[in-house]
């Protein structure tokens, strides 16, 4: 009952008048941003993130635009998934595989209205999920100390190598460089200089908005330099645009499962709507078993990855919003941006700030009705929006970007910090470093160290902290299981193969 | 190789970076740990991370490509160019030019590169800086507006 009366008061702060301009302006940008391909809700949120914070926007306006702009890409990336067989995210790549196909047989308006429904479908689920498991994880979580968050924090970034699968060395790297880029600045315990080479620029360290646009803006522009080549053409949606009945009712099950899986996914700290998409496209795949047409233009397809990848963004918002640990990179971007508004999100931020929390989370409800209804009429000039070139869009990315980190602290060394930062990413990238693992680690690389020497000084210096309550224990069992999981996967990779050679 | 590469010299990076770290050192004890451990920690894990990807590099289907090279170097010289003149030159003529150089390695045609160029720097100056608050340097045109 509780739950409802706030959920009516954050529907109040989502209803403002600004609020839903802000809702709406974001489900908008989202989806383009979500439609192009290479830029991914990462993108977005970055972009917009600067934009948001030099407007002087409240910090719950702020957030119910950034979650409307992740959202949104979560709607958007199906779209030149299913015209162009191009992913716009990394969470449509499943998306493709089934979409595509429909669209060269003519279904394109089908794949494009159901996999908006999907996603829909999704979104809502695990929205409802959200209201009711976040304020009881809340309560739940205010019983963890330095010494649990410290754990928790490990065992997020251990769920990101064992999920992550193929390199779990790089992603593990990837985040350590994440923590070590974090440790820059003023040591906030004893005022030490750290990793700061006598600049003054850097003593408050790297700024998190600096970190995200040079890392993943301007890596992305040196990516699509490989990319450009002309010549590619979307498939138009003709034909019939609405899916009928039967099709629904086919594929209903299908959207309800994936979103669960996804929801619960999502709320993993560390796994990802790229991860929940694959997996519900193959638990769909083993299921239909024969009779299915996966892979040919089967319209379970379409709606499984398309539910868990909104499920599972939507999901990803509990750790955020209860523990302050990021369930994927777009979150741990949304985090920095709380921080940036002098916001801790953790606990007890359903008791202080219960505008922001329950706003934002009514902000999501609205959000999706708004995108379905956008998604469904608008697809014709989405679609169109493909067709903008990239020596138009490479320099409009680069101008915001600019302008974003500019207006931060005003300083052309944060612009050329920003270059660096984006050509180091852009090696990361070519040697296949996941760069939201780094990400997830920048952001929490700070709360970790805090933790970590917040709870070595209750206990006075002694390492048995770490281990002694039941939940830092069962953490560490978790985080065991995790790291163990790359090597069983290739311990059985190996057994199968010998199997296969007897 | 190429990650190999990468890990030889981050190893290195972690050593220079470990002798930097090993300095830190706080006037007074505030806490058990101090400012010196975590970082240190931080970078042994990096280095034995190193150290694997050196001896296990994995698979990577990566070939070097003169042009590619070449046009990626001449788009971060552009970015720098961009960075470095944003504040001298001021937003609206930076930009263009930026604009105009980065349209045209992204096989755009010198007019319309050139047209959009002009536009973006003019149109986004108004956008952020009348309608969307957001304080962008003048640079050269500083003489000709009164503020």
């Amino acid at each position: 009952m509780e739950t409802l009366n706030f959920l009516m008061q954050g529907f109040e702060v989502a209803m403002r008048p600004e609020n839903l301009l802000m809702a709406l302006f974001g489900a908008f940008v989202g989806t383009i941003v979500g439609m192009l391909p290479g830029l991914g809700p990462i993108n977005g949120v970055a972009l917009l993130l600067p934009l948001a914070f030099a407007l002087g926007l409240p910090p719950e306006t702020a957030l119910i635009l950034l979650a409307a702009v992740y959202l949104g890409c979560e709607y958007g990336g199906r779209i030149s998934a299913i015209l162009l067989n191009v992913p716009g995210d990394a969470a449509a790549v499943m998306t493709t595989l089934d979409g595509y196909p429909l669209a060269r047989q003519g279904k394109a308006g089908i794949a494009l209205s159901l996999s908006a429904v999907s996603s829909f479908i999704g979104s809502i689920i695990a929205t409802c999920g959200v209201v009711l498991f976040a304020p009881l994880l809340a309560k739940w979580a205010v019983a963890f100390g330095p010494a649990e968050y410290f754990v928790l924090m490990i065992f997020a970034i251990a769920c990101l190598g064992g999920m992550v699968g193929d390199k779990p060395m790089k992603t593990l790297m990837a985040a350590l460089i994440g923590l070590a880029l974090a440790t820059v600045g003023v040591d906030s315990t004893t005022g030490v200089y750290r990793f700061t080479f006598g600049s003054v620029s850097l003593s408050d360290g790297i700024q998190f908005v600096i970190v995200v646009i040079g890392f993943f803006s301007v890596s992305e522009v040196l990516l699509m330099l490989e990319k450009t080549h002309n010549g590619q053409k979307a498939v138009k949606a003709s034909g019939r645009l609405l899916f009928n009945f039967k099709e629904f009712t086919f594929t209903f099950w299908t959207m309800v499962r994936s979103a669960v899986a996804g929801f619960v996914i999502g709320t993993l700290p560390g796994a990802g709507a790229t991860i929940a998409s694959a997996m519900t496209y193959m638990t769909e795949k083993r299921m239909a078993g024969s009779t299915g047409k996966f892979g040919e233009g089967d319209l379970r397809g379409l709606a499984a990855p398309e539910a868990a990848n909104n499920a599972s963004a939507c999901g990803s918002l509990i750790p955020m919003l209860t523990l302050g640990v990021p369930g994927s990179g777009t979150t741990a971007v949304m985090i920095g941006a709380l921080t940036l508004y002098n916001i801790t999100p953790g606990p007890l931020l359903f008791e202080q700030q219960p505008d922001v929390v329950w706003g934002l989370i009514a902000s999501l409800f609205i959000g999706n009705v708004i995108l379905l209804v956008m998604n469904i009429p608008l697809v014709g000039l989405f679609s169109r929006m493909l067709s903008v070139p990239n020596w138009v869009l490479v320099p409009a990315i680069t101008v915001i970007s600019m302008v974003g980190v500019y207006a931060v602290h005003s300083t052309t060394f944060d612009l050329v910090l920003m270059v660096g930062l984006g050509v180091f990413g852009y090696i990361l990238r070519k040697l296949d470093f996941p760069l939201s693992a780094l990400i997830l680690g920048f952001v929490l690389g700070e709360l970790m160290e805090d933790n970590l020497r917040r709870a070595l000084s209750i206990s006075a210096g002694d390492l048995n902290i770490l281990w002694h309550s039941p939940i830092s224990l069962g953490l560490w069992a978790l985080t065991a299981v995790m790291l163990g999981m790359p090597g069983l996967r290739w311990w059985r990779a190996r057994r199968a193969a010998q199997l296969a050679n007897v | 190789m190429y990650v190999r590469l990468f890990a030889a010299s981050w190893l290195l990076f972690c050593a220079v970076l470990a002798v930097i770290a090993w300095g830190f050192q706080a006037p007074f004890a505030y806490d058990p740990v101090g400012p010196r451990a975590y970082p240190l920690l931080l970078l042994a894990l990096m280095a034995a991370g190193s150290l694997w990807l050196l001896l296990k590099p994995g698979l990577l289907e990566q070939r070097f490509n003169r042009r590619a090279a070449l046009r990626a170097t001449l788009c971060v010289l552009t970015l720098l160019a961009y960075a470095l003149l944003f504040e001298t030159l001021g937003f609206v003529i930076s930009t263009a030019l930026a604009a105009f150089a980065l349209g045209l390695l992204f096989t755009g045609r010198p007019i319309p590169c050139a047209i959009t160029a002009v536009l973006m720097g003019v149109l986004l100056y108004v956008l952020f800086d009348y309608l969307l608050d957001v304080p962008l340097p003048l640079g050269l045109f500083e003489a000709f507006v009164e503020s």
